[in-house]
């Protein structure tokens, strides 16, 4: 009896440990994951492909499930704004940039729980071909709780951490060859209400 | 004699397995999730499905673009092969194929297809070759997904668009 006793409990610990720690690596860190920065955009060389370790495989299958190879789509992600602070629905963000090197593109909010951030516009993106430009061509995207002029992403009403998401459809032959070198906008944050 | 250290050691060797086994489980646990949801709302396996455009009352799969039309089907050539036929629309489009695992074995988009339609037999070997013109491809697993992206390119293109992917289909052979 005392025995039985002791092998449920070392599994129940076990159990904890092992399964806790998996689940803990792959939901704890920031956004995706992956190997290649560029400023606060993140990505990883692996997404969809088989040589994916069993590690990105299973944060992809979390945060990205049925996502492109990098050949066909290179999906950058931010947690944080430029300064490292991580993105909070309450406070306000700019994108500011130009045209990365793809087909298409596009930049994409998604809450903590990985869906889109609901709010009363239905507006959860914008896109090379949807945007409003800068005489420059350049391009500014705000992200925030409150109305702003232009292409402005809102994030609805409730407090919390998102994400946002830079897809690049059809990238150049030297942006999939090397992410790290893609020239990807700034997110700079402004206003944030204590 | 102290057997303390053995119970533990075990322990820890127990939970160093339980960690491997669900970073390697996962990814099959989160794909048949999504095949499941995709089956039940096509009506079955080897049957596409049209949803609507993603807004953030959609929870079935993670991290979807509202800027695309997204048409699935959950493949099944345990038995027969899969033919998959498409029209391709002038605007980006892809058709990708996904193992159980999540992996994305397959991909061709708008510019790799040479007309305006596109025709693959998915198969679980190559003997589906025999007396078919079309392209074969072979599946790492029996099961997975397929997955259609249509860039809605503007609004006033969306009802072609949305027209044109309503005609992918995914029929056993």
């Amino acid at each position: 009896m005392k025995l039985v006793l002791k092998l449920l409990a070392s599994f129940v610990v076990a159990l904890v440990l092992g399964v806790g720690s998996a689940l803990l690596l792959l939901r704890g860190g920031a956004g995706l994951g992956g190997a290649i920065a560029v400023g606060p955009w993140t990505t990883s060389a692996e997404t969809g492909s088989a040589d994916a370790d069993p590690y990105t495989r299973a944060r992809i299958a979390i945060g990205g499930l049925l996502a492109l190879s990098r050949s066909e789509t290179i999906y950058f992600t931010a947690a944080t704004d430029d300064a490292g602070a991580p993105l909070r629905t309450r406070c306000a963000y700019r994108i500011i940039g130009t045209d990365p090197p793809a087909r298409w593109w596009s930049i994409t909010a998604y809450g903590a729980d990985h869906f889109l951030i609901p709010n009363p516009q239905d507006r959860y993106s914008f896109g090379g071909n949807t945007l409003a430009r800068e005489d420059d061509g350049s391009f500014v995207i705000f992200v925030g709780p409150a109305a702003a002029d232009g292409n402005w992403i809102p994030t609805g009403e409730k407090d919390g951490t998102f994400t946002l998401t830079l897809r690049l459809y059809n990238p150049n032959e030297d942006a999939a060859r090397d992410p790290s070198r893609i020239e990807l906008p700034r997110i700079a944050g402004e206003a944030c209400p204590s | 004699m102290k057997t303390w250290p053995i119970w533990i050691a075990g322990t820890i060797v127990l939970a160093a397995v339980l960690h491997i086994l669900t970073i390697f489980a996962l990814p099959y646990g989160i794909m048949d999730r999504a095949m499941a949801g995709i089956a039940a709302q096509a009506g079955g396996v080897n049957k596409a499905l049209y949803p609507e455009p993603a807004t953030a009352g959609s929870r079935g799969i993670v991290r979807p673009s509202p800027d695309l039309l997204y048409t699935a089907c959950v493949y099944d050539i345990g038995a027969r092969p899969l033919r998959i036929t498409s029209p391709v629309p002038d605007t980006y489009w892809s058709l990708s194929m996904f193992a159980s695992n999540t992996d994305n074995f397959f991909v061709v988009n708008d510019r790799q297809t040479k007309t305006g339609g596109i025709e693959i037999i998915l198969a679980t070997d190559d003997t589906a070759k025999n007396g078919n013109d079309a392209q074969v491809v072979i599946a790492p697993s029996s099961r997975g997904i397929i997955l259609f992206r249509s860039l809605i390119a503007s609004d006033a293109a969306r009802p072609e668009i949305d027209a044109l992917r309503r005609q992918s289909r995914c029929e056993p052979l």
